[in-house]
């Protein structure tokens, strides 16, 4: 057998189906050897590779909690088993629908905040460049005050000592984003107050995301 | 006679209603094997999460669940590690505890988050990432690892963590830091207190700051820092005396310090808008 003829049952060879002439050519044949060796170890690394993108269990449950909420699917009626599946997922398929969905609306928004800050920029004297580098500085109080409010009444659905916290939370990353951007504007050339700028928004986003996180009551 | 017949009813309908929540009561146990450097995550709504080292190679996963009322979600993708407390119709607070007790390969990296049980993690050399609401955090002996927290509220305590990649954010938890040391370590805090008990290590970064809580560091005489610290409306307060360096911003009195000590290998930066900082002497 040679190496041409090896190469044209590779597929068949890969698969298991191996017969005494291909294991003769296998034994004599270094190259071909190394060959099957190299091709079985990247299809061992796409294997993981495909394992390691399966969402965690957590974006799973949140979707199915969400679509439970709208209606959209029920309380299967089944004893509890153990292991998630997607065998065991009939509404798979949604997921991704939901993911085109929600990019879709992702988008509307970033071009409607982009549209948003091109007429502010318009209509606004020009800020110190420091400042005007932050990526949330251009979020006004009512816009963030609006959103809090929707956040709020979403998460006072769960309870109200909840709402309570999350009310007392927001207050506290507010008075710290305020505090951050008076500073950074009185004075551009402040590092601190810029990362604490940067600081008080990413304690704002934790917030929002563990509110709205339908894993986490 | 009577008395007695109605201290017994009482004892009997404590202790029945007491098997009857034992009975609801459910122990799980789950073993997976795994290669080297795993990834274990597990997913909480209420209830704790622990961790340990084990020796072998395998994950073991100890759980009590409350009720039937929520059950575990669990895979195994390839070296990486799932559990996820599924709240099934009906669940709350109570009924939807689920207790987790884990034994993971110590090289392992594990990510945990609980809206409002402790989460622990300890004697591991992979990254731990813990996440909570209103959440203790607990971590201890970890080397050469990230160690990533964040929280709303409830303390967080950090404890021996060597060579470490620390970043901690949490709005009104108080965080102690003692005997934290690593290349970074970034505090991040609104109103709750930041504590840290240490030497500042040997050419690491630090970066301890908050809104409205206060900021305690000691260090022994001999730690090798270049530090700067600043509060725009409390009060700083420094037992060391410093080597003058130079600012970008005015130093006032009692507002800011900054200076170095020893060989200055590591630099830490302490800043808050009203909370008082006080840089002390072990």
């Amino acid at each position: 057998m040679t190496c041409a003829e090896f190469q044209q049952v590779l597929p068949e060879m890969l698969e298991g189906d191996r017969n005494t002439e291909h294991a003769a050519h296998l034994a004599s044949c270094s190259a071909c050897s190394d060959l099957i060796s190299d091709l079985k170890a990247i299809s061992e690394a796409a294997r993981q590779l495909r394992a390691l993108d399966e969402p965690s269990p957590r974006v799973w449950n949140s979707l199915e909690i969400e679509l439970r909420r709208e209606g959209l699917i029920r309380q299967p009626q089944r004893e509890p088993a153990l292991v998630p599946s997607r065998a065991r997922r009939p509404w798979a398929w949604m997921v991704p629908v939901a993911a085109v969905l929600l990019v879709g609306f992702g988008i509307i928004v970033y071009q409607r905040g982009s549209d948003q800050q091109a007429e502010m920029a318009k209509n606004q004297a020009p800020v110190a460049p420091a400042v005007a580098v932050l990526p949330a500085s251009n979020v006004s109080p009512s816009h963030r005050s609006d959103d809090d409010r929707q956040l709020l009444e979403a998460v006072g659905t769960r309870s109200p000592e909840t709402r309570a916290q999350y009310a007392v939370d927001l207050n506290h990353v507010n008075a710290y984003i305020q505090d951050a951007e008076q500073s950074a504007q009185s004075d551009p050339n402040d590092e601190d107050a810029q990362q604490s700028l940067l600081n008080a928004y990413d304690q704002r986003a934790m917030l929002y995301q563990m509110a709205l996180d339908r894993s986490l009551p | 006679m009577q008395r007695l017949n109605g201290g017994a009813k009482l004892v009997s309908a404590v202790v029945l209603s007491g098997a009857v929540l034992l009975a609801a009561e459910t122990r799980k146990e789950f073993h997976f094997t795994v290669g080297a450097r795993p990834t274990v995550s597990v997913t909480n709504q209420y209830g704790s999460v622990s961790v340990k080292p084990a020796t072998a190679n395998q994950v073991t996963v100890t759980a009590i669940l409350r009720s039937d009322k929520v059950e575990i979600d669990k895979g195994q993708s390839g070296n990486r590690v799932d559990l996820l407390s599924h709240l099934l119709d009906g669940a709350n607070a109570e009924n939807g505890r689920v207790d987790y007790e884990l034994a993971v390969p110590s090289d392992a990296s594990v990510i945990l988050s609980s809206t409002s049980g402790p989460l622990r993690a300890e004697g591991l050399h992979g990254d731990v990432t813990l996440e909570g609401a209103n959440t203790n955090v607990d971590v201890r002996e970890i080397s050469d690892a990230h160690v990533h927290v964040k929280t709303l509220n409830g303390p967080i305590t950090l404890t021996n963590i060597r060579d470490g990649h620390v970043e901690i954010t949490s709005v009104s938890g108080n965080i102690t830091l003692h005997s934290v040391s690593g290349p970074h370590v970034q505090v991040n805090s609104n109103s709750g207190w930041i504590r840290y008990d240490g030497d500042f290590g040997y050419g690491g970064e630090y970066y301890l700051s908050s809104h409205t809580g206060d900021i305690d560091a000691t260090a022994p005489q001999d730690a090798s820092i270049d530090i700067t610290a600043r509060s725009v409306r409390g009060k700083v307060e420094n037992d060391f005396p410093l080597q003058p360096k130079h600012t970008p911003f005015v130093v006032k009195a009692g507002s800011a310090f900054a200076g170095t000590m020893n060989r200055a290998a590591s630099s830490v930066k302490l800043f808050s808008f009203s909370g008082k900082i006080h840089l002390k002497k072990r």
